[in-house]
């Protein structure tokens, strides 16, 4: 377990100022920040992003992307996201499936998809929970036989975030019976409005329509829309979860709280309660995103700290959550979701997604036990 | 880490060894310091580290004084490096003053005494507590705002009572009562206009880095116990109940070594305020989690005085405390925050490290 303090070279500062510039240009002044990823959607906003040369950033350029590090993107990650920003359409493709196509996929995928995913134009979303499979993904019961230039898939996926609005999924499925639980398994892209795919909405705890059931009935999919060689779904699964991790996303959630008390409530000056809070919390802020991107310049560096980003993401999604404690017991107010305060909305907002931060993305529960392995393992 | 303080960290670690066993931090207890280690560190010059070289020290950043701290934390090893480099040594070299021979502490709290201008020198009476190692040392420093003017004073040990005191780790903070007495203007002298705060800065920092070596060793010999301990037939490490416990104890390690090595190597011309205040705050919320953690994974075996884990956490709990608690210092960085605006706070929290590149 090692964690290197890095900082930032001129061309990545001069470049978290251009974000920065772009950000206050792009959001006009009564934009209304979100949550962190679960900011809201706005394709207009991922395509001048995509303009900018801003999305599949760590993308090779043979394939239209950018051919920039982790750090690059780490950069422009925080900054969206600390402004509350509305990436909510390209932020799971961008994140997670480029990296996978670049990694796994065929040329013909790397061709077909990736200059739309950079372009911010192909939506993804994640297509491995199952009713009976949650943390436990390699019991997927989601599978596919083999047909004439295809494959012919049936199951249900659920809690699949956007998938009433994306373009495609990438389906882990069985795609033959397996003694070892984690054989057997493949990744199937799957467009979302393509015949026997049909998506029903989950409505969330907040009321609005995030998560989905998307249910697959005999639904042809060609050939060269798997992802990567029969049988290496868990192996992909795995590795892609490891992007997944331990980004900006994982701790930036919540920080519009912060951000907002003070914009809302310093000038008639913050009680020594909400001073204490604000300190505690800042400082938090500032040491989690230094170990965050640390794995960020570490990956460049060629390592690979799947540990490390699982103990980030534990510390980060804990914290997203504390942060909202802290905030609400030095405030005392009513929360209402349609209260004209920023702040208040933000944090009603919070209180009642706040519990997912310690789910998605793999739960509090089963990173500790990879991190307490790999401790052991040291 | 530069080469020059991986370099340090592992000559002085080889020392502790042997110097600063769990042992040898038992035996020096009575005394509130262990002086034999003190002895072999000055004589390997690692006990001036980060002092002016132009002043009698070794030189090094501060970097390298926290990497020192760092290891001194890990091996709870109660000697005064803290308050005789990076503070004391720090303040006479603002006088250019030579390093006198002996150990040297500081007061951080000056608040129970009265200062005095008195022609060209001042007077001086009232009482600090909790002055580190002040039975161990020949001269005392300090440092405060005299009629406006920040002003250093170096007194004798000889010329002040020294009473009692020590932490929970039985580590010497003595009371030191002064009864009007004068010190001569020779020996006083001026201050830079930030240089009061530097010192509280630097003490506070001296703490987290001292925590941050503490918290990592403890986070071994939380990984090592629990992958030897056996109940139920297997070891206690496979419980996830238990696992939960030594990784928030990791999680703690890591966020208060990476707090402190920012702040340390960001503080290469004037430690800053955000920095150490974030570290100080990250390292003593650190601190209890981590400490507690520890113990509950350790069960009955770490309640005992001769197990090691009991020196760290007596220390932890000590230092977490010392030079400002972090409540003190949180509400002092919300309120600074909160005056600087909503629009400011991203951008300081992104500054980050300021040395670009990888500190390998
Ligand atoms: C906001 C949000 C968005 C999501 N979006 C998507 C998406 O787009 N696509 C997708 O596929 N999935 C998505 N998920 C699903 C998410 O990945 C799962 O919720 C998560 O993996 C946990 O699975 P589960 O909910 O079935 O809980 P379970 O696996 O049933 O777990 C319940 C509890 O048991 C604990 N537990 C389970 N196994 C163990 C174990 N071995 N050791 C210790 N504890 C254990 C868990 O930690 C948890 O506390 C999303 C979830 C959320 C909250």
């Amino acid at each position: 377990m090692r964690f290197i303090p890095t900082g930032l070279s001129a061309q990545e500062l001069q470049l978290q100022r251009e974000v920065r510039e772009f950000v206050k240009d792009a959001l006009p002044a009564g934009y209304r920040p979100g949550l962190g990823m679960g900011a809201s959607r706005s394709p207009e906003f991922s395509k001048k992003l995509a303009e900018r040369g801003w999305v599949g950033m760590a993308i090779p350029k043979q394939y239209g992307g950018h051919a920039r590090t982790a750090v690059d993107r780490f950069i422009v990650t925080e900054e969206l996201l600390s402004a509350g920003a509305p990436l909510g359409a390209h932020f799971v493709a961008d994140r997670q499936t480029a990296p996978a196509i670049i990694k796994f996929g065929t040329d013909w995928q790397r061709e077909f998809f990736i200059p739309k995913i950079v372009a911010g134009e192909c939506w993804f979303s994640l297509g491995m929970s199952e009713p009976d499979a949650g943390s436990d993904l390699s019991s997927v019961r989601s599978a596919a036989t083999r047909v004439e230039g295809g494959w012919l898939l049936n199951g249900t996926k659920i809690w699949t975030s956007g998938a009433h609005r994306n373009h495609y999924f990438a389906v882990l499925c069985r795609t033959s019976p397996s003694e070892d639980k984690h054989q057997g398994l493949s990744q199937l892209i799957v467009n979302l409005r393509g015949d026997g795919v049909e998506v029903r909405p989950i409505p969330f705890l907040n009321g609005a329509h995030e998560f989905n059931e998307v249910h697959m009935t005999d639904v042809f999919v060609p050939d060269e829309m798997m992802l990567g060689a029969e049988g290496s779904g868990w192996q992909q699964v795995t590795s892609e979860l490891a992007y997944e991790r331990s980004g900006p996303d994982r701790f930036l959630s919540t920080f519009g709280l912060v951000k907002y008390l003070i914009a809302e409530r310093a000038t008639g000056g913050l009680t020594p309660e909400q001073e204490r809070a604000v300190g505690q919390l800042v400082a938090r802020f500032w040491t989690i995103r230094q170990m965050s991107l640390s794995v960020a310049r570490t990956i460049d560096d060629g390592g690979a700290p799947a540990v490390e980003a699982s103990l980030v993401k534990d510390i980060g999604t804990r914290f997203e959550q504390r942060v909202i404690d802290v905030i609400r017991d030095v405030v005392e107010v009513q929360l209402d979701l349609d209260s004209n305060s920023t702040f208040e909305q933000l944090l009603a907002e919070s209180v009642l997604t706040g519990p997912s931060f310690t789910l998605r993305g793999g739960t509090t529960e089963v990173l500790r036990s990879i991190v307490s392995k790999g401790l052991r393992n040291v | 880490m530069s080469d020059n303080t991986t370099e340090i960290r592992a000559a002085l670690r080889a020392i502790l060894a042997d110097h600063s066993s769990a042992d040898a931090v038992l035996a020096a207890e009575p005394e509130g310091w262990n002086e034999p280690l003190w002895r072999v560190l000055d004589d390997g010059g690692f006990a001036t580290i980060a002092v002016d070289e132009t002043i009698g020290g070794s030189g090094g950043s501060l970097a390298d004084a926290c990497a020192v701290l760092h290891e001194l934390g890990r091996s709870a090893a109660s000697i005064p490096f803290a308050e005789h480099a990076l503070l004391a040594g720090w303040l006479l070299s603002q006088g250019g003053w030579d390093l006198p021979g002996g150990v040297l502490t500081v007061i951080d709290d000056t608040s129970g005494l009265q200062i005095e201008a008195a022609g060209a020198g001042f007077t001086l009476s009232g009482t600090a507590n909790h002055v580190a190692w002040a039975g161990a040392s020949t001269q005392i420093l300090l440092a405060a705002v005299v009629d406006g003017t920040p002003t250093a004073l170096l007194l004798s040990t000889k010329d002040v009572q020294v009473g009692g005191g020590a932490n929970l780790a039985e580590e010497q903070r003595r009371s030191v009562a002064v009864d009007s007495i004068t010190v001569p203007a020779e020996r006083t002298w001026e201050l830079p206009a930030d240089a009061v705060e530097q010192l509280r800065l630097r003490g506070a920092l001296s703490r987290a880095a001292l925590i941050a070596g503490a918290l990592e060793r403890v986070s071994e010999l939380t990984v090592r116990y629990t992958s030897e301990r056996e109940q139920f037939g297997r070891p206690i490490g496979r419980f996830q109940a238990v696992q939960r416990h030594v990784v928030r104890l990791t999680e703690m390690a890591q966020q208060a070594a990476m707090a402190t090595t920012v702040a340390a190597l960001n503080g290469s011309d004037a430690v800053d305020f955000f920095d150490v205040a974030s570290a100080k705050i990250v390292a003593g919320e650190c601190a209890s989690g981590g400490a507690a953690a520890a113990h509950q994974a350790h069960g009955a075996i770490g309640m005992t005085k001769e197990y090691e884990l009991g020196q760290l956490s007596r220390r932890l709990w000590s230092w977490r405390d010392e030079y400002g608690h972090e409540s003190a210092w949180a509400r002092e960085l919300g309120h600074r925050l909160a005056e600087a605006g909503a629009d400011e706070l991203w951008p300081r929290i992104a500054a980050g490290l300021l040395a670009a590149g990888p500190q390998a």
